[in-house]
Formats: structure tokens, sequence, C-alpha cells
């Protein structure tokens, strides 16, 4: 007849206190500070390690820090990033460097790879555009956009730092 | 012509409120999900918001369906509307502040209100739309089912005042609000919040506009001005009800000060706004429960319980004079 053998009475009090008890929950909730963070004008403090979109960033002397080796060209899974090497005397340097970002799926691993610690990424994300051609990004765009937001923490030489085994373990290994 | 720009006066105000109603409950809403709500629309905390809805709705395209019904489907939301309008004529919002304070004023509200099932069904039928259809036939059904528990606790206070004219309703709880009588009046006043919400299809008996089940219910293909006038409508009746319930069991414009017909007034607006957000508190705690279990509380146990109330009721009146102590 009813639900648990509780009878009428018992399942009418069991569902005045299911009442009770949901309107209690609203009602605290209803007196509580809301969580909305108000986003275009307040912005949350972004985690160190965000990946955000990608930049190419200049080296201690102030020059490019991009050499156009290419690495990051082959790792790149969508292959979204196209370099061109100019060969200099010193050292290389990227003739064109395009990265269509509205392909990218922010998988970090040019920065990786990166021998140079050039193509970095940075702590924003809100690139939002009514024109796709505004999202393939070329070589002077990405050293703007580089100089223009704060870079994440990851470059390429930190992270194979922070990946390589301890030298103790490797010394045991190889015993 | 006097009563004209009256008239006048009040649908403008009605419409108005009825407006910020529905900004009220976005926010009462939102705050109870740990939310803000509308904000960005108007400084501060968004106050302009239901304006910038009602001129969006205005100058959005108006879609007829091509095989709806195109007479029926176009009155619809007018004959929707009209009711909830109507029962703002009889109801009194201060000593001598009322359009027309008919000596049937709460009979008069009961009959208009549920004309509301009218414009309903006409726009769920003219759509032409199974979803529209289906959720016609279902606020027929619930409000059918609901409308007789709610005119039983309609019936408790005007046993208790004696008369069905809704001013006197008011007076004669001078000394004590309905709401305050012992057991009777708590239990007349949970059974009439019941029906109301049953009445209005909120939360958990929304049946008629299951979102996940029937998309948004009968008004699925209205769009622009007309899907505007019905969400009028039905704010219109939910805060109608709201003033029905205010002037029943809340003391309509009795309080401190009352004397004054613009502090009355202020006194019967927010015991409607208390009734209002106490409706929209359950909308926002339950989840919506299903066709049967819907009618069964209604026929099963709403029905009798408001029933032996009645009957109660009036074997108190009968025998003390329906005075407390």
């Amino acid at each position: 007849m009813s639900r648990n053998g509780m009878g009428f009475w018992g399942e009418t009090w069991q569902t005045a206190r299911a009442v009770a008890w949901a309107m209690t929950i609203t009602l605290k909730n209803l007196f509580r500070k809301p969580v909305t963070v108000h986003y275009p004008d307040v912005v949350r403090p972004y985690p160190d390690r965000l990946r955000g979109i990608l930049a190419l960033a200049y080296n201690e002397t102030g020059e490019e820090a991009c050499i156009g080796c290419r690495l990051c060209e082959y790792v790149c899974p969508p292959q979204v990033i196209k370099v061109e090497m100019l060969k200099g005397e010193k050292r290389n340097y990227a003739k064109t460097f395009t990265l269509e970002l509205y392909a990218c799926e922010f998988c970090e691993l040019c920065v990786q790879v990166c021998p140079t610690d050039a193509i970095i990424m940075l702590k924003t994300f809100d690139l939002a555009t009514s024109d796709r051609r505004e999202l393939l990004l070329d070589k002077d765009r990405l050293h703007a956009l580089g100089q223009q937001f704060q870079p994440s923490w990851a470059t390429g030489n930190k992270l194979r730092e922070m990946q390589r085994p301890p030298k103790a373990a490797k010394a045991e290994a190889a015993e | 012509m006097r009563d004209v720009i009256a008239a006048f006066i009040l649908l403008n105000a009605v419409v108005l409120i009825v407006t910020y109603l529905t900004y009220v409950e976005r926010k009462f809403a939102a705050r109870m999900q740990s939310r803000i709500g509308p904000y960005r629309v108007g400084r501060p905390h968004g106050w302009l918001q239901p304006i910038a809805d009602a001129i969006k709705l205005l100058i959005k395209e108006d879609i007829v369906p091509a095989l709806a019904d195109r007479p029926v489907y176009n009155l619809a939301p007018i004959v929707f509307l009209i009711p909830s309008l109507l029962i703002f004529a009889t109801i009194p919002f201060a000593p001598g502040l009322g359009l027309a304070d008919l000596n049937i004023g709460i009979l008069f509200f009961l009959a208009v209100s549920s004309l509301e099932i009218v414009g309903l069904f006409m726009g769920g039928w003219g759509s032409n739309n199974k979803y529209a259809l289906l959720s016609a036939m279902r606020a027929v059904n619930q409000i059918i089912s609901y409308e007789v528990p709610f005119v039983l606790t309609a019936l408790i206070p005007v046993l208790l005042a004696g008369s069905l004219q809704l001013s006197a309703i008011v007076e004669s709880q001078r000394g004590l609000w309905f709401v305050a009588y012992p057991v009777i009046g708590q239990l007349a006043f949970i059974a009439f919040i019941i029906a109301t919400i049953a009445s209005e299809n909120r939360v958990p008996f929304d049946i008629l506009e299951a979102e996940s089940e029937l998309v948004a219910g009968f008004r699925v293909e209205y769009s622009g001005m007309k899907f505007a006038l019905i969400q009028l409508a039905e704010y219109t009746h939910m805060f109608g009800v709201s003033c029905l319930g205010a002037l029943l069991f809340l003391g309509g414009w009795l309080g401190p000060g009352s004397a004054h017909p613009v502090v009355g007034a202020a006194w019967f607006l927010l015991k409607a706004l208390f009734i209002f957000l106490l409706v929209t508190w359950v909308r926002w705690s339950f989840v919506r429960i299903r066709v049967d279990q819907i009618l069964g509380l209604s026929w099963k146990v709403l029905l009798p319980a408001t029933l032996i109330l009645l009957m109660a009721t009036g074997f108190w009146v009968a025998w003390s004079g329906g005075r407390v102590a």
C-alpha cells in the first residue's frame, strides 16, 4: 500500500520532514555570499602552469630567441605551426613563424621541446574575435603578444629540468 | 471618466509591478543558488534588465508556424492575458483604493482567474505542435484538478469573515489575521499555498512546461511580443493570486499606520510579495513530480483535507461565531 510499510501517517511525516529539509537548504543558500566572480572586471588569479595562448619571447640580450629549428613544427599534433629558417652568421633565425591558433589544442608540446625558450604560453586566453583570420598569428603578432601579456611559468628548459630524473637514481640504475 | 482613468493607472501599475516581479524572482532564485543574477544592464545590480528584456522581445521577429491555426494562435496570448489583468479589478489595495469592491469579489476573482485556461489551451492547440498540445492538455487536467481545493481553501476565510466581499474579509481580520487562527488558519494557509503553486503551474507542479520533456510547454512556438504577452500573463496571474493570498490570510492592508491609503497599500504589496517569494522559494527547492503524483495529491489528499477543514471551520463558526477566545 505504501512505501516501506510506513502507512499513511508515516509517509506524510516523512514527506513533511523532507520538504522542511529541502527548504532549509535553499534558505541557507539565500543568506550565503554568492560565489560569482565578475569576470571581465575582476580576474581570478591564474595558476602558474596555465596553458593560455602562445607567443614568442626575446632572450636576455633582447634578440629574438627563436632559432628556426622547426622542432615545434615537427612535434605539433594538429600541425598548426609552420616555421622557415633563416641562416645567419652566428646563429639562425626564424624567417617566418605562423601559428594557426584556431586549430591549436594547447597541449604545450611545442613549449616543451623548444631549445631556446622561444615559444611560451601566456596567462591569458580570451582572444575572442569575430574574424577567424585574426587568429592566424604571424611572427610579429606572436612577439607583440609576448610583450603584452604575462608569461606562464613553463618554458622549455624549465620543463626539461623539472622532468629530468634525479642524479642518484640514475647512478643506481647504472650499477 | 474617473473610472476609466483609474483603470488605466491601475493597469499600468500592475504591468510595471509584474515586470519587476520577474526581476525580483531572478535575483531571489540566483541568490538561492549562490549566484548574483542579472547584474550588467543598469547600475546598480542590473535594475534595467526587465526593460531590456521587454525591448528585446518587442523587436524580435514574429514567427508563425506554417501549419498553425492562425486566428487561434494569434488570439491565444490576448485571451490568456485579459483574465489575468481582469482579476485586479476587484482587488482592494487599501481602504477605498480599488477599482470595484464587488460584494461578490472573491467569486469574481475565482471565476475570472480560471478563465485563463482557455487562452492556454488555445495556444497549445493553435501552435499545431505535439509538445504544445500535450502541454495544454496536461494544463487543463491539472488546473481543473487544483481549482477545486483552491476554491475550497479560499472559502475558509469567507466562512470565517461571513462575507464574499474582499474588503469585508480584510476588515474582519482586524483583531487577528486568519493565518494566525489556531490550527485551521495554518492548515488552510498551507493548502492554499500548495493549490496556488499548482494553479500557477510552478515547480514542483510544472508538468505542463516540463523543460526536459516538453521543451517549454504550450508556448513552444511563440516568439517575440506574443511570447512576452504570455510571460506577462503568467506573472500577472501569479501576482494576482499572491494578492488574493495576502487579502485572505495575511490581513490585506492591515498593519501599523494603515489608516493612510499609501501606507495600507504598501503593507498590502509587501504581504503579496511575501507570498510570491514563498512560492518562489518552494519553486527553487524541489524537483518536478510526476503527473500521477500531482493528480493523486490533488484528489486523494488535498481535496478531502480541504473538505474536512471547511467542515471544521463551518462547525466552529456555527458554535462560536468564528471568534477566537
